[in-house]
């Protein structure tokens, strides 16, 4: 705000002119020795302008409460030409009184009375405001911890992998005239660390964006996961033919896997249930099971991982695990669909 | 023996004609986009092709969907598939017309030239290679009253080895064992899970995936 309107340099001609022009009538007023002060009227009319200017541009820097300041600003300087009038018109009865009545009660008014009746809609947006403050840093909290786990696992296990890979290579290359056998022991060695970089490097992608969801969606995904849990999984899933947003997608598959992973980890359930549907612009999935129940999200990280996870879309977590099962973990989450996706054979 | 090469990244795509052709292979025709696969496949009709299954322009599974569908017009036509990771979802697609003749293994296998040029001429002689990596996702065991969970230690081993396509002979030798000692475990095996005994290595490998396969629900759609 403090640098809007005029420039500073311009502020400064209009206000030396100002002073030009009110010491000007002032040594008029004295030569001319008359008794009235009338240049008292000049200097307000060209204070007013500058006093307005000054404290709205203070009031308008106010962030919070931006319209009580604007209020306050204008009422003092409203206040304060009216003692002055009273003073140029010769002192006398202080009307000026009722007016700086009016202009406190105009302004108690504004501070106490309106905010009772200001509108849900603003006090709803501020609140959508903090939820999403919070849940940005959190989705970024999140985002940053999985860069630095990426980084830290590519560190320690391939790249360290790779090096020990280039070394037996290099030693195998230097021995391959003098000892062929050690030489030889030492390329299987490297090729044994070519797989092993190999294998590290395909847990962690999975662990990023499964390939399989990249390639199928959101349902072909949560069937290659039921294929391999040792747990008989009842899956229905109705899914629209076009693609959801990659980031709800990937967010919901993790949600599902780890609500699964949980069944198989803590449950002792015989069988499980997975149901993921889209109505409705909301993506629900339920995961349940047939165990013992005592899920609890303040117990591990698990569940408030998700939980973070799915609230950067908005998204809400609700489990229902009495003692003794049975478990239900449910999913909603607020997305669109994007174009139909391209289906296989 | 004529193969066709589907792989987009030029290093990978090199390597393999190099090595194959090194291995008395004549490579016709090396793609590297899916459009292409599916053409070079009917269009050569070759002995067996090695496909990669994420290709231009989508890079996702386009390699194995042409595969599929290469196999619908000209059933029973050979292909091995190579990915950097193994689904065994996809592995049940490609099993699922029950011909045999297709491989699905992770693409450091061709580390192992022997052992990888050894399961392309199986899959080019109507032979089924599963890496071991869809099978032990497979065999994860999941309730103590299955009849998978009735297979002693040993016997879990031979069944992996079958299911990745080997031969009695190449199950003995993986194993360290005598052939006639692997007979018998899978015929106990076969007894076990209630499968039909065959001494078809192929016909085998099938019904060894699909039971494993079948434990899984039908997808929901």
């Amino acid at each position: 705000m403090a640098n809007s309107g005029w420039p500073r340099a311009a502020r400064w001609r209009i206000t030396n002119f100002a002073l030009v022009l009110g010491l000007a009538v002032t040594v008029i007023w004295s030569v001319t020795s008359a008794s009235y002060f009338w240049p008292g009227w000049v200097w307000l009319g060209l204070t007013v302008p500058f006093a307005l200017d000054r404290s709205l541009r203070r009031a308008l820097r106010s962030l919070d409460q931006r319209p009580l300041a604007v209020h306050a600003a204008l009422s003092l300087v409203l206040g304060a030409a009216g003692i002055f009038i009273w003073l140029m018109g010769g002192l006398g009865y202080f009307w000026p009184i009722w007016l700086i009545l009016g202009l406190i009660l105009a302004f108690a008014t504004h501070a106490w009375v309106v905010p009772l009746f200001s509108n849900d809609r603003e006090r709803a947006l501020e609140e959508r405001v903090d939820v999403l403050t919070r849940t940005r840093r959190d989705a970024l909290d999140v985002q940053e911890a999985e860069l630095r786990r990426v980084e830290r696992d590519l560190h320690d296990g391939a790249q360290a992998q790779l090096v020990s890979l280039g070394m037996s290579l290099g030693m195998a290359s230097d021995l391959l005239d003098t000892d062929p056998v050690e030489a030889r022991r030492l390329l299987g060695e490297a090729r044994t660390g070519a797989a092993a970089a190999l294998a590290e490097l395909r847990s962690l992608v999975r662990a990023i964006y499964p390939p399989v969801l990249a390639d199928r969606g959101l349902d072909g995904a949560i069937q290659a996961l039921v294929l391999v849990v040792p747990l008989p999984v009842e899956t229905s899933l109705d899914l629209p033919d076009a693609r959801l947003s990659p980031s709800v997608e990937s967010a919901a598959y993790f949600a599902v896997a780890e609500a699964l992973a949980n069944v198989v980890k803590h449950s002792h359930a015989q069988s499980a249930w997975i149901r993921v549907s889209y109505g409705d612009g909301t993506l629900c999935a339920v995961v349940g099971d047939d165990g013992e129940g005592g899920a609890d999200r303040s117990r591990g990280t698990g569940l408030q991982g998700i939980e973070r996870r799915l609230a950067a879309f908005d998204g809400i977590l609700h489990i229902s695990s009495p003692p003794g099962g049975p478990t239900t973990i449910g999913m909603e989450v607020p997305c669109e669909l994007l174009s139909p996706k391209i289906s296989p054979s | 023996m004529r193969v066709v090469i589907a792989e987009d990244l030029a290093l990978l795509r090199d390597g393999l004609v190099r090595l194959l052709s090194a291995h008395d292979f004549e490579v016709v025709e090396a793609v590297e986009d899916g459009p292409s696969v599916l053409t070079a496949l009917v269009g050569h009709q070759p002995d067996v092709a090695v496909v990669d299954v994420r290709l231009p322009p989508t890079f996702t599974n386009e390699g194995l969907v042409a595969a599929i569908e290469a196999r619908r017009q000209l059933p029973g036509l050979p292909i091995l598939i190579l990915s950097q990771y193994v689904e065994p979802l996809y592995a049940r697609e490609l099993l699922s017309d029950g011909i045999g003749g297709v491989g699905y293994l992770l693409k450091d296998r061709v580390m192992d030239v022997s052992q990888f040029v050894a399961a392309v001429r199986q899959v080019a002689g109507g032979g089924t290679v599963m890496d071991p990596e869809v099978i032990s996702q497979l065999l994860v065991e999941r309730s103590v009253d299955e009849p998978l969970s009735r297979l002693t230690r040993r016997e879990h081993e031979v069944l992996a080895l079958i299911a990745e396509g080997r031969s009695n002979a190449g199950v003995a030798a993986g194993l360290f064992v005598s052939e006639k000692a692997v007979s018998k475990h899978i015929a106990n095996i076969f007894m076990k899970l209630d499968l039909p005994l065959s001494e078809d290595d192929n016909r085998r490998v099938m019904a060894v995936l699909a039971y494993l396969n079948a434990r899984t629900v039908p997808p929901g759609k």
